[in-house]
């Protein structure tokens, strides 16, 4: 009796281990699904356009890709967090978030860019008569709220309250959080102020919760924002499948700037907003979309200084330096395609 | 004379789900003052019923009972009861269990009168020990001190020996009686032990299978200090035996 | 003899302990070798020291949340849990909602707490508050429920007549072990709330908040799993302390009961 007993635990058990290891088996060397990961704004319509019109299985099949699944993720950090545990092979992501972690060991550089500028300041409805009169000035002792510091937007509205002689640590209050909570925050009355990609701003104006007063553009033109990312596995394994996602890339940013309310439809379906607010939102928006890395360089080496800067002592005690232009880029795909 | 205690025509009725349940029908009782009477009767009978009813934790459903030529509305200290068991606050000591009843009446000098109490039950220098301390037997006796530290009328035991072993149970019933002896209290004790009536009690009722109807009482004129096996107690015994045994006979 | 045997007793837990730590720091070592993966104990100690100037302020504002939170449990619970265990009424009228809303996990509740307390400390009290409302509610109210009958009865021919006097003489030292235990039950669900608490800016300092919002945006997985460790061993304090001072003394008459 004991010894059954035994046995059909020990059966039992090793029933649950095959079971939980059926999902660790990797796959075999030939590769059949590409795994991309992007964000819900209107900085990457080029992603979702070509998954719409096909082109991303398209273009890839000829290299024995018979599938490229499309990760959602809300903002920057959980999309790196996943490529960090080799989820995703490519991301179209701000610069910010892979460059922070680049910083801690991630795999990866930025291949091609994806678009600069694009996001405003936007302020409570009732604050706008005593912005038109006073300007930044009349935010002295407000709630705002954008992205955690180490992100573009938290730079770059720092550097807006700077040249407008406002303390960013003393003179306001900024709360950070992620995206969906700030615009659901100011709507909610509970921020007075908010910096944010579009098409958010938008949608908060046509909402009546908010006034777009600057676009980060003014603040700090061509500021690059989002760009491509590509695991560092994939550009020594499959370089050629990198190449030809670049170009899909190209040819789907053309394509957009073209053809934007074809664009902006396309984006409305996919996430489910309003057609009319978004087209309103890519008229008027100050963001460029592009493909080429090489105009996000100068601006990435800023913000990874100012993640330097702002993780100094945790970065000393490990040895971990500044990073420079090739610790984040490889143009040498882009340069290849344009060559 | 004037009777301790009178229950008058007192009828029982309970709402269950099967309808109603006649437990006490008709239950005539005189109750001698400093009297010791033994209630006897088969399981079911609403022995513990008729206690219950007279210390005011249930209501008759028609009838009188009457304490002192007074009415009885509802629960006081009047009439001092001593359950089976369980019925010690675990959380108070000894002292404070005594103490408890007189507490709610106010009373000023209470330390003293408990004391008085738990020295009378045997229980001297256990005053600061818990209940999870004390032995069954012990335990009874605090809830003995307990309840005649409020000086009450009448005092009620229901099966209060029930939970001891039979040496303990023998060793309690002298203890009571001395206790009774020099309280001079009236006591209604009921009981299953047919041998534990005999050796109590001035007089036995025994009650009828349900519904429960007082069909003898019987009067115990041996002198005390009683013998357990003397012959008329044997005597008395095989009689109250034979009419329980008459009535237990009707349940089956 | 004696003491090498109570030694071997006391020790029984710093075997395991070690052995643990040195195999998490060998295959974080030689096995994972990847940080953002499986950060080695070595650097989460070290993590510590580099935090050691955050630490103690954090801790404190979780901690401030977590009172806020637990008071006022206690506060709701208590009172509640009386009406509900003694009157059978309240019971039968009141359990209906409180079985709908002990399923809802508290980080549901976190855009009604925004809305309704705005980004302030209350916020995150009020989802901790929900984390610990329900077990103490709940044991509380099996205490009162289950107070023995006999008790209420040996109270009442005792001359401790109406509820207000069983409640208070009879049911609620009955029933105060439970209300304990709900409360040690209540302190440890509400202080896991305290990262769902602190999650969404309600401030800028507190272990939740720095965990989620600091240190897993920026990848430093060895200070995620230093936050995490502080949040295990301030709840094991507040366990242990609890137990010392007020369930100890409260269970003292309990023993003999609970056979």
């Amino acid at each position: 009796m004991r010894r059954r007993t035994i046995a059909s635990l020990i059966a039992i058990v090793a029933i649950a281990v095959a079971v939980l290891l059926v999902g660790c088996v990797e796959e075999d060397a030939k590769m059949t699904t590409i795994n991309m990961g992007h964000q819900p704004s209107t900085h990457q319509v080029a992603a979702i356009l070509a998954a719409e019109k096909g082109w991303w299985e398209e273009d890839l099949s000829k290299f024995g890709i018979e599938e490229v699944k499309l990760h959602l993720f809300p903002s920057g950090p959980p999309e790196m967090h996943a490529m960090l545990a080799g989820d995703l092979d490519v991301a179209y992501v701000g610069t910010a978030p892979p460059i922070a972690a680049i910083y801690e060991g991630l795999d990866a550089k930025i291949v091609a860019g994806v678009q600069t500028q694009g996001s405003a300041i936007i302020i409570r409805p009732e604050l706008a008569d005593d912005y038109e009169r006073e300007g930044p000035a009349s935010l002295k002792g407000k709630t705002i709220a954008t992205y955690p510091p180490g992100s573009i937007q938290y730079t770059v509205l720092s550097k807006w309250l700077l040249d407008h002689g406002i303390d960013p640590e003393k003179d306001v209050v900024i709360k950070a959080m992620g995206p969906s909570d700030a615009a659901s925050a100011i709507g909610a009355e509970l921020v007075d102020v908010v910096f944010l990609p579009s098409p958010h701003p938008a949608i908060i104006e046509k909402a009546g919760n908010g006034k777009i007063v600057e676009w980060s553009g003014n603040i700090s033109p061509n500021h690059a924002c989002c760009c491509l990312v590509a695991s560092g596995e994939m550009m020594r394994e499959h370089p050629d499948i990198v190449e030809q996602i670049i170009k899909t890339h190209k040819n789907a940013t053309e394509y957009a700037i073209e053809h934007p309310d074809e664009a902006a439809e396309i984006f409305a379906q996919w996430h489910g907003a309003d057609v009319s607010t978004i087209t309103y939102s890519m008229n008027i928006t100050d963001m460029h979309w592009i493909h080429d890395p090489h105009l996000e360089i100068e601006s990435s080496l800023e913000y990874a200084m100012v993640i330097y800067e702002l993780n100094k002592e945790r970065y000393e005690a490990k040895g971990i330096e500044p990073l420079r232009e090739e610790d984040i880029f490889d143009t040498n795909f882009y340069d290849e395609i344009m060559a | 004379m004037n009777h301790k205690l009178e229950l008058r025509n007192v009828i029982k009725t309970f709402n269950s789900e099967e309808g109603k349940i006649k437990a006490l029908e008709d239950i005539n009782l005189n109750v001698k003052p400093n009297e010791f009477l033994c209630i006897i009767g088969p399981s079911g009978c609403g022995k513990t019923t008729l206690l219950r009813l007279i210390a005011g934790l249930e209501h008759p459903s028609s009838g009188e009972i009457v304490l002192d030529g007074k009415e009885v509305k509802g629960p006081s200290p009047d009439r001092g009861m001593v359950f089976q068991d369980f019925s010690l606050f675990p959380w108070r000591t000894v002292l404070k269990n005594v103490e408890f009843g007189l507490e709610n009446l106010g009373v000023k000098d209470r330390r003293e009168i408990a004391e008085r109490y738990i020295e009378l039950v045997g229980l001297k220098g256990f005053e600061n020990c818990y209940p999870y301390e004390l032995s069954g037997g012990m335990k009874q006796r605090v809830a003995i001190a307990r309840a005649l530290a409020m000086d009450p009328s009448i005092l009620l035991m229901d099966e209060p020996f029930g939970s001891v072993d039979a040496q303990t149970r023998n060793v309690l019933q002298e203890e009571l009686l001395e206790i009774w002896k020099r309280t001079k209290k009236t006591v209604l004790f009921v009981t299953h032990s047919v041998d534990e009536a005999v050796y109590l009690g001035d007089r036995v009722a025994v009650m009828s299978a349900r519904p429960g109807r007082i069909i003898e009482c019987m009067d115990i004129n041996i002198a005390r200090p009683r013998k357990r096996t003397s012959v008329e107690a044997n005597e008395i015994r095989e009689m109250l035996l034979i009419r329980l045994g008459l009535e237990s006979q009707r349940i089956r | 003899m004696k003491t090498l045997a109570r030694t071997k007793e006391k020790g029984l837990w710093l075997a395991p302990l070690l052995t643990a730590l040195i195999l998490w720091e060998l295959a974080a070592r030689y096995v994972i070798k990847n940080p953002a993966i499986l950060p080695r104990f070595s650097d989460v100690i070290f993590s510590f020291y580099m935090l050691r100037e955050d630490i103690i302020l954090d801790i404190l504002v979780s901690l401030l949340h977590f009172g806020i939170g637990l008071t006022l449990a206690f506060s709701v619970a208590l009172p509640l849990a009386i009406g509900m265990g003694w009157f059978r009424n309240v019971f039968k009228a009141v359990d209906p909602i409180v079985e709908i809303l002990r399923p809802i996990p508290p980080l549901a509740w976190i855009p009604i707490a925004m809305v309704w307390f705005h980004l302030t400390h209350y916020a995150a009290g009020f989802i901790i508050f929900l984390g610990a409302f329900f077990p103490i509610l709940i044991a509380s109210y099996t205490g009162f429920r289950d107070v023995p009958k006999v008790l209420v009865e040996t109270g009442k021919v005792l001359g401790c007549i109406g509820d207000k006097n069983l409640i208070k003489y009879v049911a609620f030292p009955y029933a105060l072990p439970s209300v304990a235990t709900g409360t040690r039950v209540g302190m440890g669900v509400g202080w896991m709330c305290v990262v769902a608490a602190e999650m969404f800016g309600v401030s800028k300092n507190g272990l939740g908040f720095r965990l989620f919002n600091e240190f897993y945006w920026l990848h430093q997985m060895d200070y995620v799993v230093a936050y995490m460790l502080i949040l295990g061993l301030v709840a094991l304090c507040l366990d242990r302390l609890f137990r010392h001072f007020v369930e100890d003394k409260l269970f003292k008459w309990k023993k003999g009961m609970v056979k």
